[in-house]
């Protein structure tokens, strides 16, 4: 017994080792924490894009490096992991608002797990050189700059199908009231989305006179947002309202089930993040042979962002290179055609994508994407920067979800952290989840449940004391 | 020297180690979190919170109702299958007992979805009835776990009792409730047992057949945790807790009770 236990220890040593042993080689880990199919993961013939940066980068500096990547569901499980604080990353990519929610970390002190590194931007050319000036100049005006580099953005707005929703009604989020698409609207079951369109109730006259004000484009958004963020506490209160008396239109709340439902022709309206709907209404053509279209309202319509984030204790000069090798806009094409979301990324590369998917000479209606591509397309690449000659049925579909015209972005608001708020958020949308029921009623139906499992006790206990009456009663007369 | 004898209580000794790690730390860590502020000082404000909340209460007396009426309709479908595969006579015991046991055995996530997508189709859409659509993804799958136990009771009846109850001038109504009743009563507690508690907790059932319109104590504690508010989440589960062992202490005296009735008789 004890010699077998000697072999097993001497085996189990020299198994460690070897394995000890075979890692001394010089090799480089860069942590990357992102979300779940968001980046070019390869195929059986094709290189990831981490595999591909690992092997440019051994190129170029002669050192071995290897990227282990993790991948989160939700914001939130991202968070919590990070919280505890037990694992160390070099790069997160969080959403908007949980990025606002580091940098206050970093900047107030609160919580060291979540604090952040600073981007030194100068080690990013290809940031410089390529990144669309209306995602800096937006980054810029929310306070990102420094601390996070862009992946990927989009709005947020509604699919529909237009055979059975009328286009008008589709220009604001009154939609999700109307009673005409009575059960056949899904709203998105997470309260930061489902915010955009009860403030947009809450506010509605106010925000559609923002556009009388003559404001500038950075003021109108910046007060755009204000409104829409607002989380004083009666706000709070009537957008729990608004959510409440919706509650009975919409066919339900979903997560992932939206994009197949609407495929199938169980709902028309649908609330989704613009990648998604650029996904469904391919998939919607391909596989169903249905229609359907993608529109931003235009009382509140909400720009998001996923970007990159260095937590404390980074290895940032990994970092910095693999942020830059993202933002080459060779390597952002092939991540916006694996996971069809929009790259923060301009450039020729980009562009050329873009009239490949979309353009068409004959076309006769002229998008101008100037906003997005200025300055980053090379001299006389084309002559006229950034337009695209396409197709009027192009319109509202794929290429509106992928790049919105300039009149939707530049309205574009980002959707804030709730911040210290956020409880009172939760407690409002956790009221509006729970269940449509009268407490006189429920207490009703409780006390008839209750009186019932009483009485089938007594039933059954009853007879018992009975019989042992009996049997005394009967002993008693024996003696 | 006294050398460590290896007796048979070593045999337990993964399972302890099991529940130490999986039961007991997990459990404390629960009361911690639900007795604790995001500060880790004492408090009793996660419990008042739960409790001043309308919503919170409307989704334990929702749940509560639910689960009684998934356990009450699975019991009168579950009961005469139960007896009628145990009955004696039946040809094939076996594959009959599989037909019913079968559905167990298809990925629970898929038989929801496949039964939302029938509901559906035939008219019963989770968006307009989301109550009655839950109901019955609750019953189809928690039918096979009324069947089991009760079909294991009912295996062992003795037969020569309900002969002697009609012989000696019971009518067949009297028979049921004063013979057949009292000795399935293990049975059905423990069939109950097994419905009812898993019927609160459950959340993918609610959330795939009711189009996440209502909310069962399930549903508010995945809330809680996915908005990482562990604490408060911590303080449903253990309001949760609390109503299970009220439930189990009930029906122990009950069975206890039948038990003695059941070998009486």
């Amino acid at each position: 017994m004890k010699k077998r236990l000697l072999a097993l220890l001497l085996l189990s040593v020299l198994v460690l080792g070897c394995f000890s042993a075979c890692g001394t080689e010089e090799e480089r880990v860069l942590r990357v924490y992102n979300w779940q199919d968001y980046i070019d993961e390869g195929d059986d013939e094709t290189a990831s894009v981490l595999e591909d940066w690992a092997a440019d980068y051994y190129a170029r500096t002669g050192i071995k490096v290897r990227v282990q990547y993790d991948t989160f569901e939700t914001n939130e499980t991202m968070l919590n992991t990070l919280k505890t604080g037990k694992s160390q990353y070099d790069l997160v990519c969080p959403s908007d608002y949980v990025i606002q929610k580091m940098i206050s970390a970093t900047e107030n002190g609160t919580d060291e797990n979540l604090a952040l590194e600073k981007f030194d931007y100068s080690k990013l050319e290809n940031y410089n050189n390529y990144v669309s000036p209306y995602i800096k100049q937006v980054f810029e005006e929310n306070g990102f700059d420094g601390y996070a580099v862009g992946y990927m953005w989009g709005t947020v707005g509604i699919i529909y199908n237009p055979e059975y929703v009328d286009e008008e009604d589709t220009k604001s989020w009154e939609i999700m009231w109307n009673p005409k698409y009575k059960n056949r609207i899904t709203l998105k079951d997470s309260v930061r989305d489902a915010y955009i369109p009860a403030m947009s109730k809450v506010y509605r006259e106010k925000v559609l006179a923002l556009d009388g004000l003559n404001l500038s484009e950075e003021e109108y958004r910046k007060q755009l947002g204000d409104l829409m963020n607002s989380t004083a506490s009666e706000d709070i209160a009537a957008a729990g309202d608004a959510l409440k008396s919706m509650k009975d239109n919409i066919y339900g709340l979903e997560v992932d089930s939206g994009k197949t439902d609407i495929v199938a022709g169980k709902i028309y309206i649908n609330q989704a993040w613009s990648g998604d709907a650029a996904y469904a209404i391919y998939e919607a053509e391909e596989t169903a042979g249905v229609q359907l279209n993608f529109s931003v309202p235009e009382d509140g319509g909400s720009v998001w962002f996923d970007g990159w984030v260095m937590p404390k204790g980074a290895d940032t000069e990994l970092a910095h290179d693999f942020v830059n090798y993202l933002c080459a806009p060779e390597i952002a094409v092939r991540n916006m055609d694996y996971i069809g979301y929009t790259s923060i990324v301009a450039g020729d590369e980009i562009f050329d994508y873009v009239l490949d998917c979309y353009a068409d000479e004959e076309g006769e209606y002229t998008v101008d994407l100037t906003y997005y591509f200025d300055g980053t397309l090379s001299e006389d690449y084309y002559s006229e920067d950034g337009k695209i000659l396409v197709q009027t049925g192009e319109i509202g579909r794929m290429f509106s979800a992928q790049y919105p015209e300039e009149s939707v972005a530049k309205r574009g608001f980002i959707m804030r952290d709730f911040g210290a708020k956020n409880e009172e958020v939760l407690t409002m949308w956790a009221g509006f989840k729970s269940n449509n029921i009268a407490p006189e009623i429920l207490v009703a139906i409780f006390a008839v449940i209750i009186l019932g499992a009483a009485a089938v006790l007594l039933w059954f206990t009853k007879p018992k004391r009975d019989s042992a009456r009996r049997r005394k009663e009967w002993l008693a007369k024996q003696k | 020297m006294s050398r460590i004898k290896f007796t048979r209580k070593w045999l337990a000794f993964p399972y302890a180690v099991f529940m130490i790690l999986f039961v007991i730390i997990p459990l404390v860590l629960i009361l911690t979190y639900a007795f604790t502020d995001a500060e880790g000082n004492f408090t009793f404000n996660n419990l008042l919170t739960f409790f001043g909340n309308g919503s919170s209460i409307n989704t334990i007396l929702v749940s509560f109702i639910i689960g009684v009426a998934n356990t009450a309709i699975c019991l009168l479908i579950g009961y005469p299958v139960a007896y009628f595969l145990a009955h004696r006579d039946l040809k094939m015991p076996a594959v009959m007992m599989l037909l019913f046991i079968m559905p167990m055995w298809i990925n629970f996530v898929l038989r929801t979805a496949a039964s939302r997508d029938l509901l559906f189709w035939i008219g019963i859409n989770g968006g307009e009835y989301p109550y009655l659509a839950t109901m019955i993804g609750m019953v189809y799958n928690y039918l096979p776990f009324v069947i089991l136990p009760l079909y294991t009771t009912m295996t062992k009846l003795d037969y020569s009792q309900i002969e002697a109850a009609s012989d000696l001038g019971a009518r067949p109504r009297q028979t049921f409730t004063k013979v057949i009743l009292p000795m399935t009563a293990p049975g059905i507690v423990s069939a109950a047992t097994m419905v009812f508690m898993p019927t609160m907790s459950s959340f993918v059932i609610s959330d795939v057949m009711g189009e996440r319109k209502l909310s069962l104590i399930g549903n508010s504690i995945q809330l809680y945790f996915d908005q990482g508010l562990w604490h408060m989440g911590s303080i449903v589960a253990v309001v949760m807790l609390l109503l299970i062992a009220v439930g189990m202490f009930a029906t122990k005296n009950v069975q206890k009770e039948d038990d003695v009735r059941g070998t009486m008789l």
